[in-house]
């Protein structure tokens, strides 16, 4: 029964973890439908963010805001300077971003050289509830992922500006004529996006390394779960999330992580068959 | 304010559509551009609106040089269109429609009861699952309920039963006598002869004939240019 209940707190951690560095990628890949290849850099970048929080000897909490605006403004940075421009061809979206990746990770590993980093644990040990033993920094985790992840999905879905935004995916022409400052709106989602990736950045930084090449692990699930959760649906970030996350610690527990990622794959794959709905569909 | 077109081009890519269109629209006159299918009049609406880059001419709103102002800030300096397709978001409600279109929750009854009550009270409603006539007339209704000083209304009577003809036809004349200037792209001639101060005849992108409200023999020469 313990066993169970380890392996479903470590479920719902992971829910977390997937929720909030996907929230991001839900926003500009789902619903603006631009495919950004540097998502994981943004959460990487985010991380970094909390190392130098933590150097300077400031408290890691203050590293969730402080990742939040550095992204949004380098979100934002980069959907002027280069989303805005390419972002009716798909193709090309994919390559520029995938390229921004590899500038972005090198320009970290030039700041930052290649060593590994860390932050410590600002909530160390455990707590047990329902039995067992639990990290307490992995509750304060999920607590704020499931904070940010509705919050964000909420001002998407019921604001004006979270109107706007779906109004430019549906239909831009109309939007514009409409008198819809089409820019502004797509430089603010792309910021946001950005954003949420940072807070995921920070927020996952003491639970791991913090390197050039962090940000790799995270793009591969992060499609995952909005494949899974369906396009153009922002709350299927979380049901994908959800999901993944069900699917990866119910295969780990019976096999292993590598028939978890197999598994993973697998669903994407099969969500994609059942929607027939290809991947440049969510581009309009 | 004054609506110019001078010389105006537009097209399609490497396909021009439009060769040199010259003609204005003032507030408090409502002007109808006639014209067969592929005249060129649904271009010259998206190109006034800004939809469509002008290859050539000027457009002029109130005495400023629009021609390469982008379609959200030609809105915000008083020009508004109700398109004759794809003039809603079909997938939001009607009242989330209004919203993206600048009106207020408060101002939805108003302009929803502005033509009858086929479409009071249906706010939740998504768009798509309105009749063709209902769209039309919830397009025209959120243009004219609009504080634009010129109007583009692109076919707007298409596909609306005779009752609300008339009544569009009643919120047009309203729109001028409030001093507004409308554009009435329209292929129902009896309306655009009953409504219209002047009357601009586009064939194959180019204007062929303009006329005046009263001229005598205005509406068989009408008729002829539509061979109708």
């Amino acid at each position: 029964m313990d066993a169970l209940t380890l392996e479903l707190l470590n479920g719902l951690s992971l829910f977390a973890t997937l929720a909030i560095v996907a929230l991001g990628l839900g926003i500009v890949f789902g619903l603006m439908g631009i495919i950004n290849l540097a998502h994981g850099e943004f959460v990487m970048i985010g991380a970094y963010v909390a190392y130098v929080t933590h150097a300077n000897g400031l408290s890691h909490w203050l590293s969730l805001p402080l990742a939040a605006v550095v992204l949004f403004v380098l979100g934002a940075c980069i959907e002027v300077g280069l989303i805005r421009r390419i972002h009716r061809r798909p193709e090309v979206t994919i390559l520029a971003t995938f390229g921004l990746s590899i500038c972005l990770r090198q320009a970290v590993e030039l700041i930052f050289t290649k060593d590994f980093r860390g932050v410590p644990n600002p909530v160390p040990g455990a707590t047990r509830a329902l039995g067992v033993l639990f990290p307490t920094y992995r509750y304060v985790l999920i607590g704020i992922a499931v904070v940010v992840v509705v919050v964000t999905l909420l001002a998407f879905t019921r604001s004006r500006f979270g109107l706007t935004v779906r109004a430019i995916v549906a239909d831009r022409d109309l939007a514009d004529a409409c008198g819809v400052r089409t820019g502004i709106a797509n430089f603010c989602a792309f910021g946001i996006g950005a954003a949420t990736a940072g807070i995921a950045g920070a927020l996952v930084a003491p639970l791991g390394a913090i390197e050039p090449q962090a940000g790799l692990a995270y793009l591969p699930g992060a499609f995952l779960v909005v494949i899974v959760g369906g396009f153009n649906r922002l709350w299927g970030v979380i049901a994908g999330a959800l999901v993944v996350a069900a699917v990866q610690t119910g295969v780990i527990h019976f096999y292993d992580a590598v028939w978890a990622q197999i598994a993973s794959l697998a669903l994407a794959v099969l969500m994609l068959q059942l929607r027939r709905v290809p991947v440049e569909a969510a581009n309009p | 304010m004054r609506f110019e077109a001078h010389g105006l081009r537009s097209g399609y890519g490497s396909v021009p559509v439009l060769h040199g269109v010259s003609f204005c629209v003032a507030q408090g006159e409502i002007v109808a551009l006639v014209g067969r299918n592929g005249a060129g009049k649904t271009t010259l609406v998206r190109t006034m609106i800004g939809l469509l880059r002008a290859t050539g001419g000027q457009l002029r709103l109130g005495g400023a040089d629009i021609t390469r102002v982008p379609p959200s800030r030609r809105v915000r300096a008083g020009l508004r269109a109700a398109f004759q397709e794809r003039s809603l978001f079909s997938q939001f409600s009607v009242g989330d429609n209004l919203r993206l279109s600048g009106h207020p929750p408060a101002e939805h009854g108003r302009v929803l009861g502005m033509f009858g009550e086929s479409l009071a009270g249906r706010e939740a409603q998504r768009a798509g699952t309105l009749s063709g006539g209902e769209q039309k007339m919830l397009a025209a209704a959120s243009a004219l309920a609009s504080t634009a000083s010129i109007l583009l209304m692109d076919e707007p009577t298409e596909g609306l039963q005779p009752s609300n003809v008339g009544l569009l036809g009643d919120a047009l004349a309203l729109a001028r006598q409030q001093g507004r200037g409308v554009l009435l792209v329209e292929q129902h001639l009896a309306l655009a002869l009953r409504l219209a101060d002047r009357f601009v005849v586009l064939e194959k992108g180019e204007i062929v004939d303009t006329g005046t409200a009263g001229e005598a023999g205005l509406g068989d020469r009408l008729s002829g240019r539509l061979a109708l």
